[in-house]
């Protein structure tokens, strides 16, 4: 990582940090992604997180280069296939969603995880909402509420992953709020 | 190159309309089948691959379990065996004498039905139905339609194929209905799903309808999807009509849906048009002229 050295020189804005690399976002996702294919607990499904969700907004916020609007759509697709729903449905929330993480990044970046994680917890709640309601929309009788917890689990799952993808991703682990000396 | 031109609320705008087509037609018609195939083709591998070290992991644990439990469990497996391979035996010698006495009367014999031993991958994360994964599809000769059971009743339905799993919606379903008979007086009923996991109901029931805590249901056969006789359920409690002018019977399934790993998908032996041929032949011999 290219960091100035020398006290004098060292500029006085915040702190630089190297693009994260391809293979470190599209590794995360696909591990994410297979850490929802593992055999949870059958009762406790409606528990566990959405983590592919989880790690595409981070690196919505983190480097919207590459990980954008498109990326979204195809990994909702294959969140679809996955979960057995219509064809869409969760490629529609993830696109709103990472939409809406790549419209307030800029401002999120300036907050710490735990901030962060309150601000975003709207999100991962709306985004469990809008699926069980597009699925009630497009005529499903019974939706299993219960879901919607997944929601705040995620939000709260917000923090290790931050602290763990910036540790890898070599920034420093507050954050680079924390960086400036805020 | 054009696409990089748009700004983000254009392709926003686009990539949104595409999921609503494509829920669209998923809805609407089965013409993304292929697609989901596809995908599902590579995923599935991976459940299984993912799965295994948790099998293994449940087996470990299973061998270090305290041996007077294994040796307790042997025993009312062996029991359960036992009274298995006797119900077995009965029910291949009826079958044998049923298609006999039927042979005899000169009727359409009901065609026999195969099972698949299948194995429970993963529960679907799904909100709205109730799904397991099992290991074997297409390849392995399965269609959608077919019924699951386990050793003591109805499981689910086989509800969409992959080349080496498919899906089945089990009966607890809220969209998944069977028709059944009561055992003890021969009426006919629809049991459906509730979407609870111990819960079935039997929604529009005749207020006057002699139906009991206790009853037993059995697949009526009338749909040509379930065999006849297959256990589904048992009366919990019928609820008098209160707002409608229909009363609502609460029943139990009987097998353990969503419990076990293993279940058997029952396969209609004979397609359809050889059965009806070959007592044809045969009932020309004896009897001859319309006797039926």
């Amino acid at each position: 990582m290219a960091r100035p050295r020398g006290g004098s020189l060292r500029p006085r804005g915040p702190q630089l940090i190297a693009p994260a690399g391809a293979r470190l976002v599209y590794g995360s996702l696909a591990l994410a992604f297979l850490l929802g294919l593992l055999p949870w607990p059958e009762g406790w499904r409606w528990l566990v997180p959405d983590f592919t969700f989880l790690v595409l907004l981070y690196w919505n916020i983190h480097s919207p280069h590459r990980a954008g609007l498109g990326l979204a759509f195809v990994l909702g697709l294959l969140t679809d296939v996955a979960r057995g729903v219509l064809f869409g449905l969760h490629a529609l929330v993830y696109v709103a969603a990472a939409f809406a993480a790549l419209t307030v990044r800029r401002r999120l970046e300036n907050f710490l995880p735990p901030g962060q994680a309150l601000q975003l917890a709207p999100l991962f709640l709306g985004k469990e909402l809008a699926v069980l309601l597009l699925g009630f929309a497009l005529g499903q009788k019974a939706i299993d509420w219960w879901y919607l917890a997944a929601g705040p689990m995620a939000a709260m799952l917000w923090l290790p992953v931050c602290l763990l993808l910036h540790r890898l991703g070599g920034r420093p682990p507050a954050g680079p709020a924390a960086a400036e000396g805020k | 190159m054009f696409v990089r031109v748009m700004g983000l609320p254009v392709r926003f705008a686009l990539y949104i309309l595409a999921s609503l087509a494509l829920m669209g037609v998923d809805a609407r018609y089965d013409a993304l089948g292929l697609l989901r195939t596809g995908v599902a083709a590579v995923l599935h591998p991976v459940q299984v691959g993912l799965a295994r070290p948790f099998h293994y992991l449940q087996d470990a644990l299973d061998f270090f379990a305290v041996h007077g439990q294994l040796v307790h469990e042997k025993q009312r497996l062996e029991a359960t065996q036992r009274a298995l391979m006797q119900q077995l035996h009965d029910r291949a010698w009826l079958a044998a004498e049923n298609a006999h006495l039927r042979g005899l009367l000169g009727l359409a014999i009901p065609p026999g039905y195969t099972g698949h031993g299948v194995e429970v991958v993963q529960a679907m994360a799904n909100p709205f139905t109730r799904k397991v994964v099992v290991d074997r599809g297409s390849l392995q000769g399965l269609t959608a339609g077919w019924p699951a059971v386990d050793a003591s009743g109805l499981v689910g339905q086989v509800t969409r194929v992959y080349p080496a799993s498919s899906e089945i919606t089990l009966i607890t379903s809220r969209e998944q209905d069977i028709p059944v008979q009561v055992v003890r007086n021969g009426l006919r009923l629809i049991v459906s799903g509730t979407g609870q996991d111990r819960l079935l109901e039997v929604r529009f029931l005749d207020m006057h309808a002699d139906l009991q805590p206790g009853d037993e249901l059995v697949t009526s056969g009338l749909d040509g999807v379930y065999p006849a006789g297959i256990p589904v359920a048992r009366v919990v409690a019928v609820e008098p009509p209160r707002h409608t002018p229909f009363a609502r019977a609460v029943c139990a399934p009987v097998a353990g849906v969503g419990r076990h790993r293993q279940m058997l998908i029952l396969q209609r032996e004979t397609p359809a048009a050889a059965p009806t041929a070959r007592p044809a032949g045969r009932q020309a011999a004896p009897t001859g002229g319309p006797s039926s």
